[in-house]
């Protein structure tokens, strides 16, 4: 480790950066919650008016609740079924390379694309699920006209997406943990099951709590796909929340309420990640 | 002995009918994008069950022709192109020296662990609590519509990609190069130009892959900040239910054009994902 003035140059300009365009408009975002903004309108300051809403709007309630859900739901199952199967692929198997190169083309996919195939795979008359389904059981699902089935349309394809991801991740954990400990283990010849809990798992937990944490980080995020499977519908079953700040924001307007809406989501996404901040200080030493 | 190989035999078989399983399912939906794109629309609905091409209808290119030769669709894609280019530009500029800054000096004030988390934190902000402040910013500087707009945020959100990932790969660069370097009067701009960067090269590719593939896949800020002559593809994609009802054949031909790039980039670097994704708190 130099110490040189040099290093302000290589590091200031991302610093300026990030000041202009993250922390500049958080701060005029938070100026916005305290005003009564509408296009074309003079702003008008309500104090705290705008939060006072928050109270007594039941569509917001309705919204922040789907979205929590989703997210539990979400990413607890993307990380168990991408642990399952990245045990499965932690073995000797032909071909294992070519599988997994196969198994991470979801994850870069355009969400906003796969939404739209979504709507191509789901659709309700003739769709290839549908059409499966009538041949084998004689009976269809109403996938996107009914809010059960269209929330299940959106988890399967959030699962399909980013089970990948986790699957990804936890497999190099696995692969990272030495050989050694299995052989001796195996000399105890303890069950499987048992190597499991009181080896690997606790080995390759730190990989989990990251896999863990950025998916819950990405899934509060969650947008495109409902945008372009359900549009939040029907009705507004599945208008998740960024969904409902956008349209408070960018369909009616109501920038002051808006704000309020996205600080609030920052202040649960922030209570989140801060339950790993020790972990993550870990990391970045 | 001759138990014990029967069964692991058919462990074996059913460890590859898993895989297989997995893998359908993994691939399925962009099988049924690109077969639906091939299809000649009078047979989107038709032709039932897996669909496959040759052997239950006759792929066509008709579908593709047509999307392409509509301009709107070509300004979407040159939109979305450029967009990519000079975000990522930026955001490697910045970046990149930052994260050797991180790596290889030691700042006080605030400590260097602090910092990596500080441009770590812009990738947990929601982009939906942003998006209306940039969107009345824009609104000001006159930048709706415009691609500048939505480089200048794209360049924002993918930085921190730039900053982490390349701090991690020169931290693993072998530091007396460059120290060699400048006992022989090497300035550390130059050793930071001629030696450590092309060294860090392959990680460089792969956060620019990263990079151009994040701002390509971005919705939010495209979709509130265009609406016309600046509409980048996933846009202009988000579009066509309106205009053209449930016409499948161009939503798929159009989907594929849209994640095609990204899925490329993806198999192009997929040694870099793991370490990519997850900024380096896993090495893959």
């Amino acid at each position: 480790m130099r110490r040189k003035r040099i290093k302000y140059f290589f590091l200031f300009p991302s610093i300026f950066w990030v000041l202009a365009f993250t922390i500049f408009p958080l701060v005029y975002s938070l100026s916005l919650t305290f005003f009564r903004v509408r296009l074309g309108k003079p702003a008008r300051f309500v104090g705290l008016a705008n939060f006072a809403r928050i109270l007594s709007d039941y569509k917001m309630w309705h919204s922040l609740r789907i979205t929590l859900v989703y997210v539990a739901v979400t990413v607890t199952l993307q990380v168990i079924l991408g642990l399952l199967i990245a045990l499965l692929f932690h073995q000797e198997m032909r071909g294992k390379s070519l599988f997994r190169a196969l198994l991470i083309l979801p994850i870069f996919c355009t969400p906003v694309a796969v939404g739209y195939l979504g709507l191509t795979v789901f659709y309700e008359e003739g769709g290839p699920i549908n059409s499966i389904l009538m041949s084998l059981f004689g009976t269809k699902i109403p996938w996107l006209s009914n809010p059960f089935w269209a929330w299940m349309a959106i988890l399967l394809l959030d699962i399909w997406q980013w089970t990948p991801f986790c699957f990804l991740v936890i497999l190099a954990g696995l692969q990272s943990l030495p050989e050694e400990i299995y052989d001796a283990a195996y000399l105890d010849s303890s069950s499987e099951w048992e190597i499991f809990r009181k080896i690997t798992f606790p080995m390759v937990q730190p990989v989990i709590v990251i896999v863990l944490l950025l998916r819950l980080i990405e899934s509060f995020k969650i947008f495109d796909v409902v945008y372009s499977l359900t549009g939040g519908g029907p009705g507004t079953s599945t208008e998740v929340y960024s969904l409902f700040t956008y349209r408070t924001g960018l369909k009616f307007f109501d920038f002051g309420y808006a704000s309020v809406l996205g600080y609030l989501l920052l202040a649960m996404v922030s209570v989140a990640v801060n339950i790993f901040f020790r972990r993550i200080r870990e990391v970045y030493g | 002995m001759g138990v014990v190989r029967r069964r692991s035999k058919v462990a074996l078989v059913f460890r590859y009918v898993l895989v297989g399983i997995i893998l359908f399912w993994a691939l399925f939906m962009i099988y049924w994008g690109v077969v639906t794109s091939l299809k000649p629309p009078a047979e989107t609905f038709t032709v039932t069950g897996l669909s496959v091409p040759f052997v239950q209808f006759r792929p066509t290119l008709e579908n593709w022709r047509t999307e392409l030769s509509v301009r709107e669709s070509r300004m979407a894609l040159l939109n979305s192109v450029i967009v990519a280019i000079f975000a990522t530009l930026i955001a490697m500029a910045l970046g990149v020296p930052a994260g050797y800054a991180l790596a290889r000096f030691k700042f006080r004030r605030i400590r260097n662990r602090d910092l990596t988390i500080w441009y770590l934190s812009q990738r947990v902000l929601p982009p939906v609590v942003v998006v209306i402040p940039f969107f009345l910013i824009m609104r000001t500087l006159r930048l709706l519509d415009t691609r500048l707009a939505l480089i200048l945020v794209n360049a924002t959100f993918t930085l921190p990609f730039a900053v982490v990932i390349t701090r991690q790969a020169f931290q693993e660069l072998p530091v007396e190069l460059e120290e060699a370097a400048a006992v022989d009067g090497c300035s550390e701009f130059t050793a930071f130009w001629k030696i450590a960067l092309p060294l860090a090269a392959p990680t460089i590719v792969a956060v620019v892959a990263i990079c151009v593939a994040f701002t390509w896949n971005e919705f939010l800020f495209a979709l509130s900040l265009t609406s016309l002559r600046a509409k980048t593809f996933p846009v202009y994609l988000a579009g066509a239910e309106d205009t053209r009802g449930v016409q499948f054949w161009f939503m798929a031909t159009r989907a594929i054009l849209a994640l095609g790039l990204p899925v490329v980039l993806a198999v192009a670097i997929q040694k870099y994902i793991v370490r990519g994704l997850t900024f380096g708190a896993v090495k893959g």
